[in-house]
């Protein structure tokens, strides 16, 4: 590496060093540091025994996977809806792309509405019969769990179809056209053509957004209040209601742990051209 | 298979939109449309009051213009920090850069609460709680990466030929890198100072940990929605709102193709 080349990258090094690798540090180096000095791991033995921490991690590992489920099933449905180029594409384009730039707040404010008790999903869902008394959808942890997912899915999938609608543009035109000539079916062009090339991006779009769905933060605590912790809003709790730094500090710990292990497993699953691309 | 992928599209589309359409129209419905038992759909009554009540209150202009200025301190902050870093990991040995670009990535990907708590009890030391200062270095930590990241994708896409060309015309190194290359990267240069400028815009959580009273727009969104107050959140968000929209009507161009692969992360 040459000095000049050097140089130019040295602001932004320090930059990221300064602010975010030294203090990602000395959160760890609190969640495991006793008050009177000395290491242990009695914060981590504490958040233990807390049932609302026990409630986060559960909470964190269903609203990713409902919420990924949900991205994927309706980014590919999407993305394979569009790339067959259906009459007013680039209109359902445009419209389908809408969720991506508003705001996450504005986001679980827009499903406030959406999913209150006198909200208008149960509205709709009165007048077509579907339902005889309004639903409380945080009322009970299952359904909190789902409509969270479901904020989330809103605000994202687009995300995820842009991901999915660029592999599903990588793969050649010929290979259906020689795939219909030996007589496939749709079905069998589907799974023996698109699925397999459209691994990559896949697996790229479960990622990118599962490492922010363990992230998530705004929507469950705008949505639910405190009635649904994950992992995000336990440390935040502990640290600026509690004041409590180390279980804070524990927690957040936890969650990088976590999110490492996802890296992790993707790195050695798809190799990491793929992450580079 | 055309019917239903046309009625599909419809639905999904209705489900990308309709929300946003009851926010707008809560925003302007009378208070006896709205928190009835039974809600209308469609506008019936049209009221300017919540918005009225929402600009003369006082409230929503202090962190409007606290989120303005930090969005657009972050943008320009984060091209000067990233354009040159770019410009060199695109000229680096691609062993090199892949390695650098894989450390974004594991940046990228680390919890902000992990990054919030410690900043947070320096910066109260530092008298920095509440500061504009202190939230665009906190939101550059999150911008960074990402910037770095399509920007990189930017410098790599210009051929080094045209480079050397100008180098040959008798440009001066500087010359080079101010009339050829970064006349060529402008439409980069301008996705990621956008995208950037929307990260910080709506930025929610280190804007909580780093606030004692000066709240930014999220921050005083959360306040409305807080005190369940329908028709000042649907306002307020809606003023949040209206700008994203123009910003990424004017992206949507450029998204796919220039920045896909950093933006996502």
């Amino acid at each position: 590496m040459r000095p000049r080349e050097l140089v130019g990258l040295l602001p932004l090094a320090l930059y990221l060093a300064g602010f975010t690798v030294v203090p990602v540090a000395s959160t760890l180096a609190l969640s495991v540091s006793a008050p009177g000095g000395g290491i242990t791991l009695d914060h981590f033995r504490r958040i233990a025994g807390h049932y609302q921490f026990g409630e986060a991690v559960v909470n964190t590992v269903a609203v990713a996977g409902i919420g990924l489920a949900l991205e994927l099933l309706l980014g590919l449905a999407a993305a394979l809806a569009l790339i067959g180029r259906p009459a007013g594409r680039k209109i359902f384009q445009v419209l389908l792309l809408v969720p991506l730039g508003v705001p996450t707040i504005v986001a679980a404010a827009v499903m406030r509405t959406v999913f209150g008790t006198v909200g208008y999903l149960n509205e709709i869902l009165l007048r077509l019969g579907a339902i005889r008394t309004p639903v409380d959808w945080v009322g009970t942890r299952g359904l909190a769990l789902f409509t969270v997912a479901v904020a989330d899915a809103w605000k994202v999938t687009p995300l995820v179809m842009l991901i999915l609608l660029a592999g599903l543009q990588a793969i050649p035109g010929e290979l259906y056209e020689a795939a219909r000539t030996d007589g496939a079916s749709r079905w069998q062009q589907f799974a023996a053509i698109t699925l397999p090339l459209l691994k990559p991006a896949l697996t790229m779009a479960l990622i990118v957004r599962g490492v922010d769905a363990f992230r998530i933060f705004a929507l469950p605590l705008a949505l639910t209040g405190r009635g649904l912790p994950v992992l995000s809003t336990y440390a935040y709790v502990e640290y600026l209601e509690y004041g409590n730094p180390h279980t804070s500090a524990a927690s957040s710990a936890i969650l990088l742990i976590m999110i490492l292990l996802a890296v992790g497993t993707y790195l050695k699953l798809a190799g990491p051209e793929e992450v580079l691309r | 298979m055309r019917a239903p992928t046309s009625s599909m599209l419809a639905l999904l589309a209705f489900w990308a939109v309709g929300p946003l359409y009851l926010m707008l129209k809560v925003s302007v419905s009378p208070p006896g449309e709205v928190m009835t038992a039974r809600p209308t759909l469609l506008p019936h009554g049209l009221t300017l009051e919540h918005w009225r009540r929402l600009l003369e209150a006082g409230q929503v202009l202090p962190p409007l213009g606290k989120s303005l200025l930090t969005a657009g301190l972050v943008a320009a902050a984060a091209l000067l920090l990233a354009a040159p870093a770019a410009y060199n990991l695109a000229r680096l040995p691609s062993r090199w850069r892949y390695g650098i670009l894989l450390g974004l990535f594991l940046v990228r990907m680390l919890p902000e609460v992990s990054i919030a708590l410690p900043v947070a009890v320096v910066f109260l030391r530092w008298g920095l709680m509440d500061s504009v200062t202190g939230l665009v270095l906190a939101h550059l930590t999150l911008v960074l990466p990402v910037v770095a990241w399509v920007l990189t994708t930017t410098f790599l896409a210009i051929p080094r030929e045209v480079e050397e060309a100008a180098a040959l015309d008798g440009c001066s190194a500087w010359q080079t890198l101010w009339r050829v290359t970064l006349r060529l990267a402008v439409p980069g240069l301008a996705v990621a100072g956008l995208l950037a400028w929307l990260f910080s815009w709506e930025e929610f959580l280190l804007a909580t940990y780093l606030t004692l009273g000066a709240k930014t727009m999220p921050l005083q969104v959360y306040y409305y929605l807080y005190q369940g107050n329908w028709f000042l959140t649907a306002a307020a968000a809606t003023l949040m709102t209206a700008p994203v929209l123009l910003l990424t009507g004017l992206l949507q161009r450029h998204l796919r193709a220039t920045s896909l692969a950093g933006a996502v992360r």
